[in-house]
């Protein structure tokens, strides 16, 4: 992935270049298609407007942490700590939007959260240079136990109007998705969006090529915050009340996400696009695993066997040749 | 640089004071002193035992981790092993079993098939080994709660209350079992073949490959280690607590990997030495027990653990820089 689209390579230049970027997730797209089609055949509701609304709103917090995974994995960081965070998002957005602050002061509160903490888990990994997996695991308990002092235990309240509308019968869910892909586009054309495919795949050669390495990587994990407080927020949206602990699984499923999708571990290498066909994926199976009927605890150990499965097969097909 | 500097003798002396498994010492007796002449009670012969005892179970769970960390790798499903051990081996007891050991040697039997398992997904299917643990960590905890439901299981075995409260020449004997397992895991690493595989292997694996390291069956083992020291500790965890419930095991993930970084292993791999994690271990014991001292709220005590660890991080684990 040496070649970064932008804004500016017009015409000519543009398309091909996606057209590679595309090779390795081809399959992948071609998997979440068959099972788009094989879950729309077994459950019809998805064609309907209030179907593909409640379907959209199921994927779309499993799509954000799997972006903010992929950033971070994109620079050569990773986040152990991205459940702790939409557990605070969503504690957070439940004791303040019903109060005094209304739901435009929750919001920002919830979003400067994210970005702080963010920021903050950025500058300690790449400033104080300490491996990320470690500060991340401590941070999930730093912020794990933020989420427990504000809320020790679940309640609060969202206004009705705005669950209505982000988990109500409309595609808002949907369209704030495809928002947040374009200013993923956008950022990609800035400066510091350049510089992150190169932060991550070679950063010495980029720092000597002039290239801001550590602000990439610390506005990588600053947006990757802004990304998991965000999906707390809607998940309460969708609960109608904060619990300190609803994150927890969005830890695993970020990385198991991003991982379906083509990212890899070592940065550099993988696509955002490929990274939401993977949340997708991850999604949909779920989705089937729910209307079969399989309790939660069940849905526990099939997931496990799922993901290891998921992400063995491709890594077992490259090698073969 | 003075005259003792220049001698054989002053060198091996000066390696061994800026040594991290030194420094992680010097750390520990210094968080003592401090603390004995704070809180009250606190430098009394029975309760550093007592911590002592505490970190045993973390050091054997970081036994396992620090194999796995020097080959390179990471195994964040010790937790849930802990919780299988406590909770499988009150259900392993049989009648024609008087002394209990058949039933510790079973469950130890399956936390190592189950080491065994992440290191076939990890050699084998080639899964990334975080991918992996972790995915094995949420399979076993789904598993555990269709086990054991809600409620604790008490231990009926003889074995196991010996080792979690008989006290042979006043020492506690899960003091005893993590001498015992430091000795083997010391020699181990640095005194045989294979423990100079793992640190080829974790630094650099085609390098290692190439000349001729058994990649596969060294990556098996060294889970397969993590699995059987993750099952020790919960052998011992539940002899010291009497019961076994789902979540156990918990804290011990943090801390294994806490322990064996503070303790001066590389995450990265291919550098380190158990000789760290020791002290290690200790030390994440007594900032628990500060932690439990200063009398917060859950989520206070939460936000302390880990920013303690994040600042003894700061002092001793931090990587080279670039370029």
């Amino acid at each position: 992935m040496s070649i970064i689209p932008s804004a500016k390579s017009t015409g000519a230049l543009y398309w091909p270049v996606q057209a590679r970027r595309n090779i390795g997730v081809r399959s992948l797209f071609l998997v979440v298609l068959a099972f788009l089609v094989a879950y729309g055949v077994l459950f019809p509701g998805l064609f309907t407007a209030s179907g593909f609304a409640k379907f959209t709103q199921s994927w779309f917090p499993l799509a954000l942490v799997a972006m903010a995974q992929a950033i971070l994995m994109l620079t050569g960081g990773i986040s152990l700590a991205i459940g702790a965070t939409v557990s605070l998002g969503a504690v957070i957005a439940a004791t303040t939007m019903a109060g005094p602050l209304g739901v435009a002061g929750g919001t920002a509160a919830v979003a400067l959260a994210g970005l702080g903490i963010g920021a903050a888990t950025g500058f300690i990994v790449v400033k104080l240079r300490l491996p990320a997996i470690v500060v991340t695991l401590a941070g999930s308990f730093i912020i794990g136990g933020a989420a427990l002092l504000i809320l020790p235990r679940p309640g609060g309240s969202i206004p009705a109007w705005l669950s209505d509308l982000l988990a109500g019968d409309t595609p808002a869910a949907f369209v704030l998705l495809v928002v947040i892909v374009l200013l993923w586009k956008l950022y990609l054309a800035t400066p510091l969006g350049l510089s992150l495919y190169a932060a991550g795949e070679n950063p010495v050669g980029a720092y000597r090529s002039g290239v801001p390495v550590d602000a990439a990587r610390v506005a990588a994990y600053a947006i990757s915050g802004l990304l998991s407080t965000g999906a707390g927020l809607f998940v309460a949206a969708q609960t109608g009340s904060g619990d300190p602990v609803i994150g927890t699984a969005f830890t695993l499923n970020s990385i198991a996400a991003a991982v379906l999708g083509g990212i890899g571990f070592l940065g550099g290498q993988g696509t955002m696009r490929g990274a939401l066909a993977g949340s997708l994926l991850l999604s949909l199976m779920i989705s089937v695993m729910f209307f079969l009927g399989f309790t939660p605890v069940a849905q526990y150990v099939a997931q496990g066997l799922i993901i290891i499965g998921a992400v063995a097969i491709p890594q077992f097909r490259k090698v073969q040749p | 640089m003075t005259a003792w500097n220049d001698s054989a003798g002053g060198r091996r002396a000066r390696a061994i004071l800026t040594s991290r498994p030194f420094l992680t010492l010097a750390m520990v007796a210094a968080v003592w002193i401090v603390a004995s002449f704070v809180s009250r009670g606190f430098g009394a012969y029975g309760h550093l035992r007592y911590l002592v005892e505490l970190g045993a179970v973390i050091g054997l769970v970081a036994a396992g981790q620090t194999f796995v960390v020097i080959a390179g790798g990471i195994d964040l499903s010790v937790a849930a092993i802990v919780t299988v051990s406590a909770i499988s081996l009150p259900l392993l007891s049989w009648q024609a079993d008087p002394t209990g050991l058949a039933s510790v040697l079973a469950v130890l039997a399956l936390t190592t098939a189950i080491g065994v398992v992440n290191g076939l997904g990890v050699a084998l299917l080639r899964v990334h080994p975080m991918i992996m643990t972790l995915a094995m960590a949420t399979f076993l905890q789904g598993l555990l709660i269709i086990i054991a439901g809600g409620s604790a299981v008490t231990a009926e075995n003889p074995l196991v209350h010996w080792l979690g409260n008989a006290r042979p020449a006043g020492i506690p004997a899960g003091i005893l079992l993590w001498l015992a397992v430091s000795v083997i895991v010391l020699t181990v690493m640095h005194a045989t073949p294979f423990g100079a595989r793992i640190f080829a292997m974790g630094a650099n694996p085609l390098a290692a490959s190439l000349s001729g390291v058994p990649v596969t069956s060294t990556t098996l083992t060294v889970y397969g280690i993590s699995g059987f020291t993750a099952g020790l500790a919960g052998v011992l965890v539940l002899g010291m607590n009497g019961q076994g419930y789902v979540g156990i095991g918990d804290p011990y993930l943090l801390a294994s990997i806490a322990a064996v970084v503070l303790g001066g292993t590389s995450i990265l791999g291919g550098l380190g030495t158990y000789a760290g994690t020791i002290p290690g271990s200790i030390l994440l014991v007594t900032i628990t027990a500060l932690i439990t001292v200063v009398n917060a709220s859950p989520g206070w005590r939460s936000i302390l653990f880990g920013s303690l660890i994040l600042g003894l991080l700061l002092l001793s684990g931090r990587e080279q820089a670039r370029r």
